[in-house]
């Protein structure tokens, strides 16, 4: 039904779905609960989560009649962006990906408990660093699994023959050890027991591949918007910082940075927006992998050139954990790579997207 | 696309946008002439004069004039659609100053006299014009311009020189911004004057660019008597209706046409060098690409703007300054690529798909035309992200 949208319909689904996100993330609100529930475990608060289920954000994009919202990918990222800006730790993203594989696969498993936020379920499907491929070896640990401290239950892919089955394991009996990230948050590795795993659907390659692909897109969209809060402060800092008798903003050095880091963050607006709605129009297979890559690519990129130099301009008050813009370059350091690096989505993009004529 | 038939001038606004780009594309397969597609150098009166003739003979001269001067009366978006076909058959520019600039100016502020005088020979092609703009010290900071015009009876005596007058030597009249009041504000003291390049007293001298051309000029202002019914609007309000002027046409300069031409030439050139498998090569052409995708994203953005019926706002800037540092960036690529073809004056091999060094070079001035790109970063920074000073 998404698809459906007319242009002006769109708009006004975004920005609901904007001002929606005014409740878990008001505009002009602080870190504090961000802050609180740093290096703790598990990292975030999964009161939250069920807030979020009954918002229907985990479900968004899960059509209505599986019990999710049936919305498209422009409101996924505007959602996604509201949540970058406040730095939201909850694993919004990972938990819609599973959603997003269950609802493709009829419903299937843990999909109404997830829908609810009553159970974190993520899907354990990465073996090594900075990839988009699932190879599905039933013994292989999986890794990187975001906020994996406070899951509930992993989906676990294997390969079987020619195909990617599906098995869910609970967390509860789980072998899974816990490493902190730079922002707070936690990624888990997962030893799968396969003996203690139920069979959920025999062939969810393409469903997973699909799903994969919109998480990396929702990731730059989050990105998008840590990028735009944080410079967002910076030229708060620029206007009223004052050195050798001037406002800092005054140096034109400063200016054409501040200029440059604009234009960063434009093009990474044009192309997330570009690309969730290329995804919204029906692409499929290279088409959305090649729009889906550009956009990550540029986020994961700008996001993490935007907030080092947000840390630069601040100077030493940049550098110190209190203030706030450090915490922005430290989600971007791990969202940057999550879903493909930059370079991974660049040689993507290449390899799937065909050359235009001229 | 045989299908499509090309309809009267005055109904060609009234077409659905995408019929209206099949039309474009029917119009220029069958009047632009084979030989003056994608010219490497910027074409003089001599040369385009025969395509100028052919759209005032199909009343296709002026696309952004309104219907009752002679214009197409066609919307922005039409306008930009038109744009983009002209730039895909690589249709070069005319002498187009009069149909860009002088005539919505005189449209927007002339009297109904000067309207008269004025608009039936642009549309004619008798009166070709250039814009005397810049001065040796007013370039960036253009309202610092000295060139001065003094009131003598009837007529105004200008004397000054202006500079980098683009095709002047092609030209019979110059619009010139003059100081007609040295005491108030720099940008209040300007006015805008009509001057017929005949009058006694004008030297015109070419400047050779580094592309070897004589595109641009200097042009002397000895004492030159210009009526005094010359002078277009108020007295001293020239600087702000020139600025007026600055309309959506601004996004044009953020076309991602150029860029896309010249990347497109980066392919051909490292596919017959043989590094286009060359995984170093493979990462900058990516990343080149990547841009190109997003710039024209960007681009669609206030394109999108415009269809919506709102006006660009300063952040418009930030196109012109991806697009012309990608577009060099690109020719930078080719340079590296290219090896010692790179210093070639002709392009390589005789083949215009390989002409690095001419393409090179064509790019150095992208970052200084149209306000210099530190001047774009100025306006984003002050206008757009509210930085002081």
């Amino acid at each position: 039904m998404s698809a459906a949208l007319d242009e002006t319909e769109r708009a006004e689904s975004i920005r609901m779905i904007r001002d929606s996100a005014a409740a878990v993330a008001p505009p002009g609100g602080d870190l504090k609960r961000v802050r609180s529930l740093r290096f703790q475990d598990p990292g975030f608060d999964p009161g939250l989560v069920r807030q979020m289920g009954e918002m229907g954000w985990i479900g968004l994009r899960v059509p209505e009649a599986q019990g999710g919202a049936g919305l498209g990918m422009g409101e996924m990222c505007a959602l996604a962006e509201e949540m970058g800006a406040a730095l939201v730790p909850e694993p919004l993203i990972p938990c819609a990906l599973s959603a997003g594989l269950l609802a493709a696969l009829g419903g299937a498993g843990p999909l109404a408990h997830l829908l609810a936020g009553e159970m974190v379920v993520l899907t354990a499907w990465q073996e090594r660093a900075d990839t988009l491929e699932v190879p599905g070896n039933p013994d292989a640990p999986r890794k990187f699994l975001p906020m994996a401290a406070g899951a509930d239950m992993f989906l676990l892919p294997v390969r079987e023959g020619g195909r990617i089955a599906l098995y869910e394991q609970l967390a509860a009996r789980a072998d899974v050890t816990i490493e902190r990230t730079q922002d707070g948050g936690n990624l888990g590795t997962l030893r799968p027991n396969p003996g203690d795993a139920k069979r959920l659907a025999d062939d969810v390659g393409e469903a997973l591949a699909q799903a994969l692909d919109e998480a990396a897109l929702v990731t730059g969209a989050y990105l998008l918007g840590g990028m735009e809060r944080a410079f967002a402060m910076t030229l708060d800092y620029l206007r009223t910082r004052s050195q050798f008798g001037k406002i800092i903003g005054t140096f034109q050095a400063l200016q054409h940075r501040a200029a440059d880091l604009k234009m960063q963050i434009a093009l990474t607006r044009a192309s997330i927006e570009a690309a969730a709605a290329t995804l919204d129009a029906g692409a499929t297979g290279d088409a959305r992998r090649a729009a889906v890559s550009r956009a990550k690519a540029r986020a994961a990129e700008a996001s993490m050139l935007v907030t080092r130099q947000c840390i630069q301009l601040h100077g030493g008050i940049g550098y110190t954990d209190d203030y706030d813009v450090g915490l922005y370059l430290r989600k971007a350091m791990v969202l940057a790579n999550q879903y493909g690096s930059a370079t991974l989505h660049r040689r993507r993009f290449m390899a799937v997207a065909p050359e235009t004529e001229e | 696309m045989s299908a499509v038939t090309i309809p009267a001038p005055a109904e060609l606004d009234s077409l659905d946008d995408e019929d209206f780009r099949l039309v474009v594309r029917r119009f220029l397969a069958e009047n632009y002439p084979e030989e003056l597609r994608n010219p490497p150098k910027r074409l003089h009166w001599s040369e385009n004069q025969g395509w100028y003739f052919k759209l005032a003979e199909k009343g296709w001269l002026c696309p952004g004039w309104p219907k009752e001067h002679g214009g197409l009366g066609l919307s922005p978006t039409k306008q930009i659609i038109l744009t983009e076909e002209y730039e895909r058959h690589g249709v070069a520019r005319t002498n187009d100053h009069g149909i860009v600039m002088l005539g919505p100016l005189v449209i927007k502020y002339g009297t109904e006299e000067q309207k008269q005088r004025f608009l039936p020979k642009i549309l004619t092609g008798e009166h070709i014009w250039c814009q005397g703009y810049s001065e040796p010290n007013a370039g960036s900071d253009l309202a610092a311009l000295r060139t001065e015009a003094v009131l003598d009876g009837d007529h105004y005596v200008v004397n000054g020189q202006k500079t980098w007058t683009t095709l002047a030597t092609d030209a019979n009249w110059i619009f010139l911004l003059v100081r007609t009041d040295k005491n108030a504000k720099k940008q209040e003291g300007i006015s805008f004057l009509l001057v017929d390049m005949q009058t006694p007293g004008i030297t015109v001298r070419p400047i050779i660019n580094l592309e070897m051309h004589d595109e641009f000029c200097e042009v002397f202002f000895d004492n030159v008597r210009v009526p005094k019914e010359n002078l277009v609007g108020q007295l001293n309000k020239g600087w702000d209706m020139a600025k007026a002027l600055l309309g959506f046409e601004r996004i044009f300069i953020g076309s991602p046409r150029q860029s896309a031409y010249a990347l497109s030439r980066l392919k051909i050139l490292a596919e017959r060098m043989g590094v286009w498998e060359d995984l170093e090569f493979q990462d900058r052409y990516a990343r080149l690409r990547l841009e190109l995708e997003d710039l024209k994203a960007l681009y669609g953005v206030y394109v999108s703007k415009l269809k919506r019926g709102e006006s660009l706002g300063p952040d418009v800037s930030m196109l012109k300054i991806i697009q012309t540092e990608l577009f060099q960036s690109i020719t930078d690529t080719m340079l590296e690529v290219g090896g010692e073809n790179a210093g070639l004056l002709e392009p390589m091999e005789g083949n215009r798909d390989l002409n690095i060094g001419g393409l090179y070079i064509q790019a150095r001035p992208a970052t200084i035309y149209g306000g210099s790109n530190e001047i774009q970063r100025n306006i984003l920074s002050k206008n757009v992200l509210g930085l002081p000073g």
